[in-house]
């Protein structure tokens, strides 16, 4: 059974599905692109739903952990975070923008954790400093956070300038994009 | 490390890696060993609860980073799925229109 911070073994299925599909149609099989729309049809709304839910949990157990459960420095985190997703999202988001906009946000917020951990490793004053192999793993995490950062940054940039004018799929689902 | 009785007396010694073997290297004997020995204990407590608490930590990162690598998952099959539905297909890792889409 999937926590609260896991896709359902369903999604992954549908997931899997999208990928199966996807790797044909692109290997130029024309049945496997009309079954690729029709999934995307169907189960996108699905998969938002979930990630976005998992995004809204990943994101407020960062902030908690970012704001050392200080409730003027939480508002602050969420603030900024409410501010960013409206910024990067825009007007009239796609669902998928949306999805994809979370995932910048929830990045940028692991980013930020890691920098944060990373500076007071490397701050000379601090005392309670640890070993030196749990500094090149949280120098590994702080990378690969980085990378994902950006990478999400230009998924949805590529999204953006690819599906500008008439998206070829269409289907409706609603995620709201402000909290409170 | 070792704590040795012989002839009523007490002798300490601790293991030192030299390379590939490991030496015996003599501290102290009476009052001192009790001494070092017992420094030696709580310097090795100290570490090991350390090294524990190090691993809870990144334990509880990893549950931190974990379910954002889930979303980055499902945002990028959703995307790339998305795209190659609208008629794209990827070309050394820019996406293009495919011409029978």
């Amino acid at each position: 059974m999937p926590g609260a911070l896991e896709l359902s073994e369903e999604t992954r299925e549908h997931m899997a599905e999208l990928q199966g599909l996807s790797e044909k149609a692109e290997a130029g099989d024309p049945e496997a692109r009309k079954e690729l729309r029709r999934l995307v049809r169907t189960s996108s709304p699905e998969i938002i739903g979930r990630a976005s839910d998992i995004a809204r949990r990943a994101e407020w157990m960062l902030i908690k952990t970012i704001s050392a459960d200080e409730p003027l420095m939480e508002e602050a985190v969420e603030a900024r975070m409410q501010h960013m997703r409206a910024e990067i999202a825009g007007e009239n988001p796609t669902p998928l923008e949306v999805l994809l906009t979370e995932r910048i946000v929830a990045c940028w917020m692991l980013v930020e954790l890691f920098d944060m951990l990373m500076a007071a490793q490397l701050n000379k004053d601090n005392e309670r400093r640890t070993s030196i192999s749990y500094t090149l793993k949280m120098l590994k995490w702080q990378e690969s956070a980085n990378r994902r950062y950006f990478a999400a940054i230009r998924e949805l940039a590529r999204v953006r300038k690819l599906e500008a004018g008439t998206p070829a799929v269409q289907f409706k689902t609603q995620v709201n994009i402000l909290r409170g | 490390m070792t704590l040795e009785r012989r002839d009523k007396n007490l002798y300490y010694y601790r293991s030192v890696r030299d390379g590939e073997k490991v030496r015996k290297v003599y501290v102290g004997a009476g009052e001192l060993a009790c001494i070092s020995h017992e420094g030696d204990i709580l310097r090795k407590t100290e570490r090991e609860a350390q090294r524990e608490k190090q691993r809870a930590e990144l334990e509880r990162l990893d549950a931190l980073a974990a379910p954002v690598e889930e979303l980055s998952e499902a945002a990028e099959v959703l995307a790339r799925a998305h795209l190659i539905a609208a008629g794209y297909h990827r070309h050394k890792g820019e996406y293009r229109r495919a011409r029978s889409a």
